[in-house]
Order: structure tokens, then sequence, then C-alpha cells
């Protein structure tokens, strides 16, 4: 091997979608030596986020991230996405930052680069061995993004390339607010016709024109849309998006969801209240905030006892389509494995426990979202006084991002095998 | 009413059912299909994996491939195939019963590709614009149909992208001491070795597979030697010599992000010519060559010592044209009719050779040339320094894989239309493209890596 000639790194596919994995390969090395391969993210918000590991080459010179194994860095182990999910803002970043792309139209860029040594810092100011470049998408090509403002409703439509019909989901993020559409564009790359719909402005939620007729009526954009099929279309809730989802799948009598995914969420709610009422509700009880070490809020607290009359949550013993919770352990922020217990004793006594799926993570958080996404514990958040609070999520690294990509996984068979494959035996032929 | 679904039907029937156009099934009656390809988004030589699901099982479906060239002309590819009893089809797997391509051929969609009925003559897919993916609309439709039928009934589709540029790879056009082509450079710090990429008398400026050589590592050089604006006129004639291709050599070598000892020049057609003749001639040792279907000597005569030649059209006595007015440019090549004083002393040759012939090649006389190179190199005692590959079925166009082949395209169209045959069946040309580019990326690591 002639040391004139640089190791070749090269990353296989270069261009994919958020949730495919890629194979990180360096060749041409020494054998035996060690390299830290790096990973470098400039944000939509510009901060710089990057992950790093360390290896050390075989007899013929080579690594590969997906067979061998990592021995330090931000990630350890045999981890063929690590040098993602591991990804944490650079030294010297602003605190409490949290990774979200805000344009979908466009790839995240992410270099993948290889230096000598086993390093831990300064991998701004040497050269690399080698570099290359990644992009991952959020949106299939093919997939078009509309905006929709329709009889009141916000948000933004993605429907996948085809002469459809296809099954319809509707996305509803959380309590932070604003329009987040990254979900719902990876959910129409898989094929889904998918409503990323904006109902909480952040810090402003006294706008009293939300009510939970909104969500009926966006649902009904969705369902009448001509190019979905009318009876396949569900729910994907996260946090207050999962309250939401709770909420009209049991009570709601003007639309009815084929299947539900609710992540991290409660079943709680002040009973009879209009939905800015429910927002409120959930921001008082400020004397149950506890604050950890680092004075990060956790607001698991304020909802606990689990209320045992009806006064305070959803009739989910009412709910009749099949519904599938996704929680963490270490949720911080909401108490959302008491809640699926509870949930569950309510649906046994109604008797429709059956169409209830709940999958735990240990050790994950309350952030769980698409596949190798970094994990953040802890990050701002703009309350609805307007004033900002570093909120405590939970979960570890490792952990957070093991239950990020196996729920995802799970999440997309769920809505295949109810939105897409036919359901058992009903009357035809 | 009741809608008769291809689903009912063949639950009581064997036949092949016939497509049928323009029924749309209830779709609380029937799932929607769901087609998939992954990845999306790939470069020309990777593989994409196809499968649809949720359909009737055991029925007939066609898949089909669309797209337009740069020049705005419609491709298009078919297959049909047989759901099997689950329901789904994986092109990965199953087998083609008709269409573009038949058997398991999980790229035959790509490689399968024609001009859309309808279509000007004699077209060849080529890309001009490497910056921009093929945008390819894989559709299935219902039945056994050809895309051009009036009545079909598509059930889903997917959109991917093929690259011939990786991300981060960049594009530098050179014009610079009277050279003239494009230089793409790998992402990263380098330095790189590098490829010199010679096409043929075609002329003008190629760069598709240069962008590919530098998605893979390589510093790669596309070289415009004839019939291009750039360069000193007449256009169709090589007015440049051994001094133009020195100076495109060094300019490479020179390259603070290329390995100055590590350059390759990889030739096709009267490319192999130029190839050869730098590398024994001009005064510069590369590290290996690859050669694809051309002549060991010029296959037009030349004006001066340094290689310029007469117009290409000036002598045609070798011109073999078929029954429909086709022109066939191999005998050109055969070595006997090679301008001999440009005949390349292969004794010389300072460094590993890879020699690919298609043995449909009807524009040039690969075989006999590789004959004589082997011949030669084994009488100079070098014989160790070549690699011989043959493609039974394969035309003179073996270019990077999953792409169409022509067996005839227009050539020119003054003073009238000229169509020139390149020779090669599809299927064994796609297996020789396949499997050529493997071998031929293999042998650069081999020689510019190690």
């Amino acid at each position: 091997m002639s040391p004139a000639v640089p190791p070749v790194l090269s990353v296989v596919p270069s261009r994919a979608l958020v949730d495919e994995t890629f194979r990180v390969t360096v060749q041409n090395l020494p054998p035996g030596s060690a390299v830290t391969l790096h990973s470098l993210h400039r944000s939509d918000d510009e901060d710089m986020w990057e992950a790093f590991g360390h290896y050390v080459s075989d007899q013929g010179g080579s690594v590969s991230v997906s067979d061998d194994f990592c021995f330090g860095g931000t990630y350890t182990g045999k981890e063929a996405m690590g040098l993602l999910w591991s990804m944490r803002p650079v030294p010297g970043s602003r605190e409490g930052l949290r990774l979200r792309k805000r344009d979908v139209c466009t790839p995240q860029l992410v270099h993948i680069s290889v230096y000598g040594g086993h390093a831990e810092q300064g991998f701004a100011v040497r050269p690399p061995l080698a570099s290359v470049l990644s992009e991952r998408w959020f949106m299939g090509p093919g997939v078009r993004r509309v905006e929709v403002k329709e009889k009141g409703a916000r948000g933004t439509l993605f429907i996948p390339p085809g002469p459809g019909p296809f099954p319809g989901v509707l996305d509803m993020w959380g309590g932070g607010g604003g329009l987040l559409e990254y979900r719902s564009a990876l959910l129409a790359s898989h094929g889904y016709a998918s409503l990323a719909l904006e109902y909480v402005n952040p810090g402003e939620l006294e706008s009293a024109d939300i009510e939970f007729k909104y969500f009926e009526t966006a649902f009904n954009i969705v369902r009448l849309h001509p190019l979905v099929s009318p009876d396949r279309v569900g729910f994907f809730g996260l946090c207050l998006g999962s309250i939401m989802t709770n909420y009209l799948a049991a009570e709601s009598t003007a639309i009815k969801p084929r299947c539900c995914v609710c992540v991290s969420g409660v079943h709680l709610y002040p009973r009879g209240a209009a939905f800015t009422e429910v927002y409120q509700a959930i921001t008082l009880k400020a004397h149950k905030v506890r604050l950890d070490e680092n004075n990060h809020e956790i607001w698991r607290y304020r909802e606990l006892p689990i209320p045992g009359d009806l006064s305070g949550k959803v009739d989910v013993g009412r709910i009749n389509c099949p519904m599938l919770l996704v929680n963490g352990l270490d949720d911080q922020n909401l108490p959302t494995v008491e809640a699926a217990e509870d949930m569950a004793r309510m649906m046994r006594a109604a008797g429709n426990d059956h169409l209830l799926t709940r999958i735990e993570y240990p050790a994950a958080g309350h952030l769980i979202e698409p596949p190798y996404s970094p994990h953040f514990r802890a990050t701002k958040f703009i309350k609805q006084n307007r004033e900002k609070v570093t909120l405590l999520w939970g979960g570890r690294t490792k952990p957070h991002s093991d239950a990020q990509e196996d729920s995802w996984k799970k999440i997309l068979a769920f809505l295949q095998q109810h939105l897409y494959a036919n359901n058992p035996p009903r009357a035809k032929m | 009413m009741i809608h008769v679904s291809g689903l009912q039907s063949s639950m009581f029937s064997n036949s092949i059912q016939r497509g049928r156009g323009g029924v749309r099934w209830n779709s609380s009656f029937k799932p929607a299909p769901l087609l998939t390809a992954a990845p999306v988004r790939a470069l020309i030589d990777e593989h994409i994996s196809i499968k649809g699901c949720f359909l009737p099982p055991q029925s007939p479906i066609t898949m089909c491939a669309q797209m337009q060239s740069d020049e705005g002309d419609h491709w298009e590819a078919f297959a049909h195939y047989n759901t099997n009893a689950d329901g789904t089809v994986n092109l990965t797997r199953d087998h083609s019963v008709g269409g573009s391509y038949v058997g398991c051929e999980p790229m035959g969609l790509f490689w399968g590709l024609q001009p859309a009925p309808g279509s000007r003559e004699g077209l060849r897919l080529r890309k001009k614009n490497v910056e921009t993916p093929y945008v390819m609309l894989l559709s299935l439709l219902e039945g056994h149909v050809s895309p051009s039928e009036r009545k079909i009934t598509e059930l889903a589709a997917v959109t991917t992208e093929r690259w011939y540029m990786a991300p981060g790879v960049r594009r530098t056009e050179i014009r610079q001491d009277g050279v003239v082509g494009t230089l793409f450079l790998p992402p990263g710090p380098g330095p790189f070795p590098a490829v010199l990429d010679l096409w043929g008398m075609g002329g003008g400026l190629v760069e598709y597979r240069s962008a590919l050589f530098a998605s893979k590592g390589y510093a790669s050089f596309s070289l415009a030697y004839l019939g291009h604006k750039d360069l000193p006129a007449p256009h169709n004639r090589v007015n440049v010599g051994d001094p133009y291709f020195k100076s495109a050599y060094h300019l490479l070598q020179d390259h603070r992000q290329v390995v100055a000892d590590r350059i390759g020049i990889v030739g096709l057609s009267f490319g192999v010519y130029l190839s050869l003749r730098i590398a024994t001639r001009a005064g510069v040792k590369p590290s290996c060559l690859v050669c694809i279907n051309g002549p060991v000597g010029s296959t037009i005569k030349l004006t001066d010592a340094d290689g310029r030649t007469e117009n290409f059209e000036n002598e045609q006595t070798h011109w073999q044209f078929d029954d429909q007015g086709c022109v066939s440019f191999k005998a050109m090549s055969l070595p006997a009719n090679l301008s001999p004083e440009s005949k390349v002393k292969l004794e010389d040759l300072p460094c590993p050779l890879m020699y690919i012939v298609g043995e449909d090649d009807l524009s040039a006389s690969s075989m006999e040339n590789a004959n004589l190179i082997e011949q030669t190199l084994r009488a100079a005692g070098k014989c160790q320094l070549l690699t011989l590959l043959s493609y039974p079925g394969a035309g003179h166009l073996i270019e990077p894989p999953y792409t169409p082949n022509s067996r005839v395209s227009l050539w020119s169209f003054k003073p009238r239309k000229l169509y020139t045959l390149w020779g090669g069946h599809p299927a064994p040309h796609a297996a020789a493209q396949q499997d050529a580019w493997e071998k031929i990326l293999d042998f650069m690591d081999s020689h510019l890596r190690r």
C-alpha cells in the first residue's frame, strides 16, 4: 500500500431517506491503525452537530462501521448508524438545542470523515484523511407537498407519487407548537397521504378558534381528498397530539379513524372542556413541576396521580379502532406509562382492550422521533406565557435511539396492517 | 351492480387476464397496492430493489418505467409479471414473462429502456447534464399490457432518481493551456488517484463516465479532442496532437489534489488508440489503461507526426452499409486497414492494460485488435500486463451498467441522415456492462490505490 494514496471512505447509499440505513467503510488504511470516524451536520438553525467513533482497521486495512466494534466516542459497540443517532451539538454550542428539519424539500447534509488516531475533539482544526457527503431525506422523489388552508384548518399535506388512492394520516405534533412537517413527509415517502396539522402556535394558545371541531375538519380534509381512501384514514399523535388522538378516537361522533398511533401521550383531560382549556389545564398545577439538578423542569408529576374517575380522562372504553401506544419508561414530561396502564385497565373493563397494543421502552424519554435522529434529554421550550424554560424529556441516548429505531418499524408495520392490508373477512364476494 | 374484479375472475380460471382499462376498484373492497423502490435515490451503478405488495394473488401485472432524456425524448420499459400467492411482486426474486426483458432481471427496467413509440429514429441515451438525475417514474399496471395501450389501469407508482454524481462531487470546466475538458473531483481533501477519460470519434465532451468515477473516489478528467466548439476548427477531424494530450495529462498530474504517480487512462473506441498512444509516445507513464472496443492505430490517415488526422468523412472505402443504409465502421479498424505510421508500438506498453471486447461490436474490429495486442505483448514478454475480457452478444458501446444500449443510432445528419451500427443485443449487452464495470473498478482499485 502506498502511503501516497489516502484511505478511501465510502457511504452507501450516499442519498437515502432518513429511516434508511447506510454502510460506512474505510479502505486502504495501514493494517491495525487507529482511526476516528466523524460526522458533522449544520442544522437549519445554523448549529453544528457531530458524532464520532474510534475504530481499528483490520489486516486488510479496512474498517466497516456496520461490522466492526467502536471502542469509544459518542457511541460504542457495533452500531451501523451510530454516527447519526449519537450526534450532539459541538462543544461551545448554545444550550438546550434540538435538531428539527424545517425545510423538508432539501436533505440533511451530513459530512462523514475519517481522521487518523483516536481523537475526541479538535475535528474542525485538523484535516481528515478522507471525507464524503451524505444526503438524508425526509421526502422521497415524487412526493407532493401541498400547503393547506381550508375551512380554517392549517397544515401541510404530503401525498405519495402515483395514482392513489392512498390511505391517509392526520399527523399531530405536540405542545411545542408550530408546524413540523418532517414526519408527514416521511410517511408520504412510505405511501401515506399525511397532513401535518398546525394547531398550537408557540406561546400563543389563547386563540380560541381552536376547538375539537378543528380536528374533525382537518380529519375530513384528509378523508375527503380525491387521492385518499376515505375509509383508510388514521391518526398519528405525539404528546399533546396523542391526547387529542385519544379524545377524538373515543368521543368524536363526527369522525372514525381506522387506527391510531399515540406516541408519548396520555388520556387525561378535563372532561367537557374546550381545547384551549385543555391546554391551560395542563399548564396549571405549576406547583407540581419539579426541577432536576440542572434546573430543568420535570412536568410528569403534574398529571399524577391518574384520576380514578372519568372527570379528568378520556373514556377510552368507547374507542373502537386499533390503538398503538408507544412510550418511554423514562419520560419526564408526561406520565405516559402510568397513563397507558390506566388506559389498559379501563379498556379491559369495557371489553375493548383487544384493540390496544402497548410498546414501552426502558430508558427512553419523551421525544420518540423517527430513527437515527439524535436524542435530546432536555431542550429549551417556550411556555404558553412566552417564558423560556428548559424541559427535561428524559431518556439515555443509546436505549432512546434503539427505541426510535424499533418503534418506527413497528409503527410502519401497524399502519400498513391497518391502512393497507385487507381487514379480516368482511362481507364481499 | 357488482364490479367484477380481476381477483374474482382469477379465482376461477387459470388463463392470463387481459388488462382491464378504466375499472377503478372500490377502495373498501380492495386494498390500495403499494409499490416501493429502495433506495429511491441511487447512483447509476447501484441496485434498486423494486417491490409491489397488497396486490391480488397470482394475478398478471405489468411493471413499467418511464423517463425523459435531457433532450426531452421519452424512454420506457415494461415487463410482465404474475404476483405470487401473497399478492406481492419482487423484481429481485421474480421472473418477467414478457416485455422489454424476460427472466429474473432486477435492473431490467433500466437497461431495457427504449425510445417510446413515436420517437425520433436512431436515439441514444446519453446524459448531457450530469448535475441532475434521471427521474424515473416506475408504475405498476393491471394485467399484461404495454404502456402505450390506450386503456391501462395504473395501480401504484413510485419515483426514483438515478444520479451520475454523488453528493459532494465537484465539477469544474477546464479551458486551460488550450486543453478542453471537465474535471470531476471527489469530496474530501484528497489527494486522489486520477483517471483521464477518453471517448470516440463521436466527439464533443462526454462527462457521465467521469462523474461516476469521481463518485467512486477518483479525480476524473473528461477530455475533448474533436467536435467541440472550444477546440480548433474544423470540427470533423482531430486537430490536436501529442502535445495536447501530454498537456492534458500534466494538467491532471499537477493538480494539487491528484496523486501524481497514480493516473490511469480509460478509453472507448478511438479513445483506445489515443490511450495507447499517450502511454507509449507522450513521455508520460500512466499506472494502468482500460481500453474498450478500440484500435491500436488510427482509423483515419494522419496529417502529421503528432497524430493530427484528416477529415473523418474523407476516406470511406472501408465504410460498409447494410441493406437499410446503416453504416458500419468496423472494417476501418481492422489492423490491416489502420494507418500504418499511427500503429502504436505495443511492445513499449509501460503498464497493465485491461482490454474489453464486445463480440458483437459492429463499429470496431475489437476482437482482431485484441488478438493483435495479445500476440504482440506475448512476443515482447509482456503478456502478464494484459487482462482480456470478452463478452458474447455485447456491442461497441460498453458503458456504465443499467443503461440501455443502442444497437444503431443517428451518426450525422448532413448531407443526409446517416445511421451507424453499434451492435449488441439487449440482455447480453446489459450483462456485459454490469460485469465489465465491476471489473474495471477492481482493476483501477488494484493499480491506482494499492
